[in-house]
C-alpha cells in the first residue's frame, strides 16, 4: 500500500521554504512547495509557515487567492499545521505596521511583544520551553503536544503575540521576562505554533511527526 | 629648473621592455633578478613548488638546524646567536624559536626604522617582553634623513638608506661581541622570486652580505655622489664614526671572527609568514595593524615604519610592482589564496597611494610636495607608464 | 526567565574551506565546515553562524551551496553574513536555507538598507554585526571587510542608529581580542547592552569557559558566539589533512600543534558548567 505522505507547503512568496521542507524530507515525508488550490487540497497534511511581516503577507495571500486553499483545507479535517507567521495570519486581525485583517480561522488578535511588558527585548529570540495546558476537545486524536517533555526547549524567533479570544484554543503558553504568552493552539485539526519545530532540532522533528503521522 | 636624476640606480636601465605575467601568481619580470621559464611561470613559483613540495625532508633538514646549533651554543653566559630583529612576526618568529625551543641564547638586534608607527613600537617592545634582550640602534638622525632625502631622489627609494644599515648593523655587532652566528628568517630572494642559487642553501657566505641590496651604488658611491651634487648634504653632517654602520664589515674581517654569512631559518622550517603571524600572536603578543595597511590587504606585514608605504610606491613607479603584488604572490606559492583571487587583490589594492603618512615622509625628507611629485615622475618607467587625461596609468596592468 | 543562552559557534569561510584567524586576520585552514557544523549539531549547538570572511574583499559571497548542504542535514536556526549587499543577496540567502543574514560592510554604507531589509524580510530576520576595534582614546570604531576599513562610526551611537532602522539583532565582535584567547571585552559589552533594547550576541576572545561563563552571569546576552575554544577541540580528534588541493593554509593542521592560548572545550563542556553555574542553558539529550 503505502502511498507515500504528501505534505502541502504553502507558498505565499515570502519566506524561507527550504527548512520546513529539509525538515519534512528527512522525515521520510513527501513535500511539495506550492501555492495551488487544487495540489494543495489534494494533500494529507498542509503547512502555512512564514517569517516576514503580517500586511505584507496577506497581501501575497490574497494576490495568490490562498484564502480558498488554506479555509478548504482546513474544513477537509485533514492536518494543518501553522508556523510563527503563519500561526499569527489565522487570527482576526493584527496591528504589525497598520491594522490588518487575519485569515479569520481563530478568532483573537495579534500584537506586538512590548504592550506584556516593556522592558523585555524584543524580538524573543532563542530557545525557551513551552508549558501545556490540559486540553479537553481534543477531536480524532490529533494531540501533537501529546509527548512532550516540559523541559524540552523550542526555538522562537519573533516580535509579535498572539491572544485568542478563547481559552480553549490555547493549548500551551511561554513565559518569557516574567510574562506569559501563548505559545500554540490546537483547534480541531489545526496545531499553530509560535516557535519552529522545523528549526527545533530532534524535539522539533518529534512534533512533525507527531502531527502527520497519519 | 627641474629635478634632473643621476644615473647611479642601476637596476632600472635593465629592464625588460616586454612586460609579462607569471602565470600562477601575480609577479611580473619586472622585478629585478627575476626569470620566466618557457611556460611563462617565474623563479619565484618554481623555487616555491620545490619548497612547499614533498622533495624536502624536513626531519632532516630539522636535524642539520640542530647540529647546527649544537656547535654554536653556549653555557658560559654569552649570547651564541644574533637575530636581526625588527619586532615583526618574522623575526619574533626566529628569535622565539632559537630560545625557547632551540635552547639558544639569542641577542635580538634591531636597526631603527626611519620613524616608528606606534603600532611598530608596540610590538617591538611585546617581542622584548616575550624575553630577549635586544639592542636598538637609530642613526644619526640628522645625517640619516638627508640620505634618505638622496636615496629618494637618486635610487628612488628613501628607505633604500633603512636597508643599509639593516643589513650592516647585525654583523658590525657580531664581530664587536664575538658572536659567530647570524640567524635570519627568509631569504629574500628565493622566496619573492630571484637567484635560484642559494634555494638550496642554508647560508649565503660572507662575501654575500650587504650585496644585493645596493641597486648598483655600493655606499660610499652614492655618499660621494651626494656631496659632489646635493647642496643639502655636507661633512658637515656626519662624522665619520657615524658611518659605521651603514657598512658591513668586510669579507676579511667577517671570516677572522669566525662568522658564517646570514643563515636562514626558513632553510629548515618550512616558511610561512602567514604561520609566523600566528604563532607571535600566540607566542610574542604581536598584534596586526588596526587598519589595512595601505598599498596592500593584509595587515600583519611590515609595521614599524612610517616611511615604508614609500618605498612600496615608488617601486610601484619605477617597476610597476606594488606591495599587494609581493604578499599575494607570495601567499599564492603558499597556497593560502587563488591566482584570481590575487588578480582581484591587485585590481583593488595595487599602487594605492600611502597618504596616512604622507606629511610625515614630507616633513622627515624636508621636501616639499611639488618636489616629490617631480621626483617621482622621474622614477616612472617610458614602457611602464602613460599620460590618460590627465592621470598617470599602468600600461600593462595585471590579468 | 525561561529563555536559554544561545551558544553559537561561528565558522568562518574561505571558499571551501573552514578558517581560523586571530584579530580577524590569517586564513588558517582547521578543516571543512560540513564537517564542523554536524558535529556541533550533535553537540547542542542552539545556532550555528557562517561568516564569509573574504566576500568584501573579493566581492563575492560563496556560502549558499554549503548553506544548502547543511541546512538538509542540520535543523537548527542557521545565520549568515559575509557579502550581503542587497535584497536579492538576503533572499538567495534565505532561499538557499539561511534563517537570518548578518550585515556589516553594506549596513555601515548604507543605513537605509537595514530599514529596507527588516521591512521586507522581518527584522527578526536582520542580524547586524559590528566590528569594534578600540582607539587610543578608549573609544570603539567601527570596521568593516572582516575588520580592515575603519568607517569612522563610533559604536556606541552607531548601534543606536541600528536599533532604529529596525534590526532585529546585534552580533558584537572585539576583534581586539578575537581569536587570542585573552576573554571578551566586558567593558564595551555592557555598554552595547546598555544601550539597546535588542537582542545582543557577543563575539571574540573566548580561551575557556570561564571566559563565558563570567561574560553571562552579569549581562543580559542572548547569546555567545564562539569559534576558536570549540575548533580547535573538534580538531584535537578530527584532522582532516587532504582535500585541499584548490587552496588552503593547512600548515598547522599538518604540524598536528596544540594551540596553547586556547583552553579549547567541547559545546556538552561548556553547557554542563554553565548549567552548575545557574545559567540556563538547552541540553539536547
Amino acid at each position: 500500500m503505502n502511498k507515500p505522505y504528501k505534505i502541502a507547503v504553502i507558498d505565499y512568496q515570502m519566506s524561507n521554504m527550504f527548512s520546513i521542507k529539509n525538515a519534512l524530507t528527512a522525515l521520510g515525508f513527501e513535500v511539495e512547495v506550492t501555492s495551488d488550490y487544487s495540489t494543495i487540497i489534494s494533500c494529507d497534511g498542509a503547512i502555512l509557515p512564514g517569517v516576514g511581516s503580517f500586511p505584507e503577507a496577506m497581501k501575497h495571500i490574497k494576490e495568490l487567492n490562498l484564502e480558498a486553499s488554506i479555509i478548504d483545507f482546513i474544513a477537509s479535517g485533514k492536518p494543518f499545521l501553522g508556523i510563527c507567521l503563519g500561526f499569527h495570519l489565522l487570527f482576526d486581525k493584527s496591528n504589525e505596521i497598520e491594522d490588518t485583517f487575519g485569515l479569520g480561522v481563530i478568532p483573537g488578535e495579534v500584537k506586538h511583544l512590548s504592550v506584556l511588558n516593556e522592558e523585555i527585548r524584543i524580538p524573543h529570540v532563542g530557545w525557551n520551553k513551552i508549558q501545556k495546558k490540559q486540553k479537553h476537545n481534543i477531536k480524532n486524536n490529533f494531540d501533537p503536544l501529546k509527548k512532550l517533555n516540559e523541559q524540552e526547549y523550542f526555538y522562537f524567533i519573533h516580535s509579535f503575540y498572539v491572544e485568542p479570544e478563547d481559552n480553549n484554543d490555547i493549548y500551551s503558553t511561554t513565559e518569557y521576562g516574567g510574562i506569559n504568552f501563548c505559545s500554540s493552539i490546537l483547534k480541531d485539526n489545526i496545531f499553530a505554533c509560535q516557535f519552529h519545530p522545523e528549526k527545533s532540532g530532534r524535539k522539533g522533528a518529534n512534533i512533525l511527526s507527531e502531527i502527520f503521522n497519519r | 629648473m627641474g629635478f634632473k636624476r643621476g644615473n647611479i640606480e642601476k637596476q632600472v636601465n635593465v629592464m625588460p621592455k616586454n612586460v609579462l605575467w607569471c602565470k600562477k601568481c601575480v609577479l611580473s619580470n619586472q622585478r629585478p633578478r627575476i626569470t620566466f621559464d618557457e611556460d611563462g611561470v617565474c623563479t619565484g613559483c618554481r623555487n616555491a613548488v620545490y619548497k612547499n613540495g614533498s622533495q624536502i625532508d624536513w626531519n632532516l633538514r630539522e636535524k642539520e638546524l640542530v647540529k647546527l646549533l649544537d656547535q654554536h651554543r653556549r653555557d658560559d653566559g654569552h649570547w651564541d646567536v644574533i637575530v636581526p630583529s625588527s619586532g615583526g612576526k618574522d623575526s619574533g618568529y626566529v628569535a622565539h624559536q632559537l630560545r625557547y625551543k632551540y635552547g639558544m641564547n639569542p641577542l635580538t638586534v634591531t636597526w631603527s626604522p626611519l620613524q616608528y608607527t606606534d603600532i611598530g613600537f608596540q610590538n617591538f617592545q611585546s617581542c622584548i617582553d616575550a624575553g630577549f634582550t635586544n639592542l636598538l640602534c637609530t642613526p644619526n638622525g640628522r645625517f640619516q634623513r638627508k640620505l634618505a632625502r638622496l636615496c629618494f631622489e637618486e635610487l628612488g627609494d628613501a628607505f633604500h638608506v633603512f636597508v643599509l644599515g639593516q643589513s650592516a648593523y647585525p654583523f658590525q655587532m657580531a664581530k664587536r661581541l664575538g658572536i659567530k652566528l647570524v640567524f635570519y628568517g627568509e631569504n629574500g630572494d628565493v622566496d619573492y622570486g630571484g637567484d635560484p642559487e642559494y634555494l638550496d642553501k642554508p647560508c649565503k657566505p660572507s662575501s654575500e652580505v650587504g650585496k644585493q641590496i645596493s641597486k648598483g651604488a655600493p655606499f660610499r658611491e652614492l655618499l660621494d655622489f651626494g656631496l659632489k651634487n646635493k647642496d643639502y648634504l655636507s661633512s658637515d653632517d656626519f662624522t665619520e664614526a657615524d658611518l659605521t654602520f651603514y657598512e658591513p664589515p668586510s669579507t676579511e674581517e667577517l671570516t677572522q671572527s669566525g662568522i658564517q654569512g646570514m643563515h636562514y631559518f626558513s632553510y629548515y622550517h618550512k616558511w610561512s609568514p602567514q604561520e609566523n603571524y600566528y604563532y607571535c600572536a600566540e607566542h610574542t603578543g604581536f598584534k596586526p595593524n588596526p587598519e589595512r595597511t595601505e598599498g596592500t590587504y593584509s595587515k600583519y606585514a611590515s609595521l614599524d615604519d612610517k616611511m615604508d608605504g614609500f618605498h612600496y610606491y615608488l617601486r610601484y613607479i619605477k617597476f610597476g610592482l606594488g606591495r599587494c603584488m609581493e604578499e599575494a604572490a607570495h601567499e599564492i606559492r603558499d597556497g593560502h589564496i587563488t591566482r584570481e583571487e590575487g588578480v582581484a587583490l591587485m585590481n583593488r589594492y595595487e599602487g594605492e597611494f600611502p597618504k596616512k603618512y604622507f606629511k610625515d615622509f614630507l616633513e622627515y625628507l624636508d621636501i616639499t610636495e611639488a618636489h616629490f611629485w617631480e621626483v617621482v615622475d622621474t622614477w616612472r618607467a617610458p614602457h611602464l607608464w602613460r599620460k590618460v587625461d590627465g592621470n598617470w596609468e599602468l600600461k600593462h596592468p595585471i590579468k | 526567565m525561561s529563555l536559554a543562552l544561545r551558544i553559537i559557534p561561528r565558522l568562518d569561510i574561505k571558499g571551501p574551506n573552514l578558517v581560523k584567524g586571530i584579530h580577524l586576520e590569517g586564513l588558517r585552514v582547521l578543516g571543512k565546515p560540513e564537517a564542523f557544523a554536524k558535529f556541533y549539531y550533535e553537540q547542542g549547538a542552539d545556532e550555528l553562524f557562517y561568516q564569509d570572511v573574504v566576500a568584501s574583499l573579493y566581492g563575492r559571497n560563496s556560502l549558499q551551496e554549503i548553506i544548502s548542504r547543511t541546512a538538509k542535514e542540520i535543523f537548527i536556526p542557521l545565520t549568515v553574513g559575509g557579502g550581503i549587499r542587497n535584497i536579492e543577496d538576503i533572499s538567495n540567502m534565505l532561499q538557499a536555507g539561511a534563517d537570518k543574514v548578518s550585515i556589516n560592510t553594506s549596513a555601515i554604507s548604507n543605513p537605509e538598507f537595514i530599514g529596507l531589509a527588516s521591512n521586507i524580510f522581518g527584522s527578526s530576520t536582520i542580524v547586524i554585526s559590528i566590528e569594534a576595534i578600540k582607539q587610543p582614546d578608549g573609544s570603539y570604531i567601527a570596521f568593516t571587510d572582516n575588520g580592515r576599513n575603519s568607517s569612522g562610526k563610533e559604536v556606541i551611537s552607531w548601534v543606536k542608529e541600528i536599533e532604529q532602522l529596525g534590526a532585529g539583532e546585534i552580533l558584537l565582535t572585539f576583534v581586539d581580542k578575537e581569536g587570542s584567547g585573552k576573554g571578551f571585552d566586558l567593558v564595551l559589552a555592557k555598554q552595547i547592552c546598555d544601550a539597546v533594547k535588542i537582542p545582543v550576541v557577543i563575539h571574540g576572545g573566548a580561551g575557556n569557559m570561564r571566559h563565558v561563563l563570567d561574560a553571562v552571569k552579569d549581562l543580559p546576552l542572548s547569546g555567545v558566539a564562539i569559534a576558536s575554544l570549540f575548533h580547535y577541540d573538534f580538531i584535537l580528534h578530527n584532522r582532516q589533512i587532504d582535500g585541499y588541493e584548490e587552496e588552503g593554509n593547512i600548515d598547522f593542521l599538518k604540524s598536528n600543534r596544540v594551540l596553547s592560548s586556547i583552553e579549547s572545550k567541547s559545546i556538552k563542556e561548556l553547557k554542563l558548567l554553565l548549567l552548575d553555574n545557574n545559567v540556563l542553558c538547552r541540553i539536547d539529550e
